[in-house]
């Protein structure tokens, strides 16, 4: 049976950030000497095994039904009552999208589970397990202890958390968990469907966002400039949306878009942390503000210490010119 | 139709944060709470943007009573505020933060709903800025069978007013969807700056005493009011730069910025 079990449904991919969170259930399975499990409701995605094995799960359990298979919420949670209380885990982890911050809040009301949120570490200390979790959008980390000894359920903050393959790969105990789910009627309704409408910012390779430094709606074209040049996509920090200058599907942070470029571009940013929470997994951070001293400088690998309605157009110029091949 | 908005007094997260970003975010020595005595306390964001929601359903026509509660030690100040906005009742429920988890602040919560009359509608803020949880609305909807709606940006009343119509932010772009009364729906910053209470009303809302009932009172026992999750410690992370800065006229600092990206295969 497994100790921590690592739960994922999709429309036959895996949710996002589950690689991280197994490498996390992993390391928090070997603190509480028991083994990690893999539970996939709804559509198995291609390789579940391998991948289950690559992360050194034991178990790969399985939940099909066709009620899963619009990822609706009343289905999911008793489809993970039934499976939790087949399989007794210690420890039950979400990768935390958006849909499990709804999931496991309420799987928690059902199975009087301890529930944290937001979780970045976990271990045991002093015999009892903790978990540790970003608070104030990420000014202070929060360690939780655990009062008693009945399930606890995660969901990890899977951006600030490194994937890693487990040293030596398993073949992982492939099985279906039967549940029933005839007594489930959604209680909500979709009157109208989520369209995405062109890409999103999640996706993008390369996001330039601006912030509250730019002083004026106008200037956020600066911004969209760059961005197309670079081959990406604009962002916004909060206040700029607050302020109604561009759409809130463009916000990063906390609240917004939890991003994961290769490269983001901040101008005129200062840094706040529920700003970096959307965005602090960028593989480079480039800063552009007048102030020198803003937070933003150190989460930076680049930085440039100035107006950014001078800088911006030299650097839409000189990315330009790169492009074109010249000097 | 009742709607109860449930709020809690939180520190000013804009304060906390220009403290950790100037480096002088402190923790007590109890190592849990921030030290900051100048840091302010206020209505959680996001809940004033809920109570902002239920005052725009009685703007639009709906004959609605307003409750707002809180749990804490003395959330006065924030339910004085929650009045002088439009709530026709307020109410304490008082309890030492340090004894609540999710769990028991939702089985108050719950507890109060149902001792105070049926609610129709329970609107939350879509999480607390300071442990960034988020979890209460969820649980309270669970001990009280009703469905959960979360991160609106728009509520309204719909099906003759027996459902809600929420629109919903996703990270696919907004969702509309409807669910029969009662529910709870947890409002998300999308919904707009509210309102600012008018000098009359601020002086009305001084006369208006918020009722206090305590755990014991609503008929929970020591097992609902054991947390299950304790905060051990805080703690302020260390964020340890490595910023190159690049110097000189704008177009040199920018050839060069664009150089060392190309070179790091960053463009």
């Amino acid at each position: 049976m497994p100790t921590v079990l690592v739960c994922s449904w999709g429309a036959g991919t895996f949710a996002r950030g589950i690689e991280e969170t197994l490498t996390f259930g992993r390391k928090l399975a070997a603190a509480l000497h028991g083994e990690l499990g893999l539970l996939v409701l709804g559509a198995v995605p291609q390789g579940a095994a391998e991948l289950a094995g690559r992360y050194g799960a034991a178990t790969l359990d399985t939940v099909s039904d066709p009620k899963l298979a619009a990822g609706a919420p009343d289905a999911l949670v008793e489809a993970l009552a039934q499976a939790c209380r087949a399989r007794a885990p210690r420890t039950l982890l979400f990768p935390q999208t958006f849909d499990a911050r709804l999931v496991a809040p309420r799987l928690a009301a059902r199975l009087d589970a301890a529930i944290v949120m937001n979780g970045i570490d976990a271990g045991v200390e002093d015999g009892g397990l903790r978990v540790t979790a970003s608070a104030y959008g990420g000014d202070t980390h929060a360690v939780y202890e655990m009062t008693g000894e009945g399930l606890t359920i995660v969901a990890v903050s899977t951006m600030a958390l490194r994937a890693e393959p487990a040293a030596s790969p398993t073949t992982p105990t492939v099985g279906e968990l039967p549940v029933d789910l005839s007594a489930v009627a959604e209680r909500i309704r979709i009157v109208e469907a989520a369209r995405t409408e062109g890409p999103r910012l999640e996706d993008a390779g390369i996001i330039v966002a601006g912030g509250r430094g730019l002083g004026a709606r106008e200037h956020f074209a600066l911004i969209e400039q760059l961005a197309e040049v670079l081959g990406g996509m604009a962002g916004a920090s909060r206040p700029l949306v607050d302020e109604g200058w561009v759409d809130a599907s463009r916000q990063v942070g906390l609240t917004g878009r939890i991003t994961r470029p290769a490269l983001y571009v901040a101008v005129g940013i200062s840094g706040a942390s529920q700003h970096m929470a959307g965005c602090a997994a960028a593989k480079t951070i480039v800063a552009i503000n007048k102030d020198g001293d803003a937070a933003i400088f150190r989460h930076a690998r680049y930085g440039i210490v100035g107006d950014c309605h001078e800088i911006v157009p030299e650097l839409i110029r000189a990315a330009r010119e790169r492009r074109a091949g010249g000097p | 139709m009742r709607i109860v908005v449930c709020v809690k007094e939180v520190l000013d997260p804009d304060a906390v944060n220009s403290f950790a970003v100037a480096g002088r975010l402190t923790i007590g020595e109890d190592g849990r709470s921030i030290t900051q005595s100048a840091i302010p306390r206020l209505m959680n964001g996001f809940d004033e943007q809920a109570l902002e929601a239920a005052l725009r359903l009685r703007d639009a026509g709906a004959s609605t009573t307003i409750a707002v509660v809180s749990i804490g030690m003395d959330p006065s100040n924030i339910l004085r505020h929650a009045a002088a906005l439009g709530a026709d009742e307020t109410a304490h429920v008082p309890a030492d933060p340090a004894t609540l988890d999710g769990h028991v602040t939702a089985a108050i919560l719950a507890a109060w709903i149902r001792s105070t009359g049926p609610a129709d509608l329970v609107l939350c803020g879509r999480q607390a800025s300071d442990d960034d949880q988020g979890v209460v609305p969820a649980l309270v909807g669970e001990r009280l069978g009703m469905p959960v709606v979360t991160i609106a940006r728009a509520v309204a009343l719909a099906g003759s007013g027996g459902a809600v119509r929420v629109t919903r932010v996703t990270p696919d772009g907004d969702e509309v969807v409807e669910a029969s009364l009662p529910a709870v729906v947890t409002v998300s910053s999308e919904i707009g700056t509210p309102r600012y209470p008018t000098a009359a009303r601020k002086l009305q809302a001084r006369r208006m005493k918020p009722v206090v009932t305590s755990p014991e009172a609503l008929g929970l026992g020591a097992r609902e009011l054991a947390p299950k999750v304790r905060l051990l410690r805080q703690l302020v992370p260390a964020v340890h730069g490595h910023c190159e800065l690049l110097a000189g006229a704008p177009a040199e600092a920018a050839k060069a910025l664009v150089a060392r990206l190309a070179q790091d295969g960053a463009i």
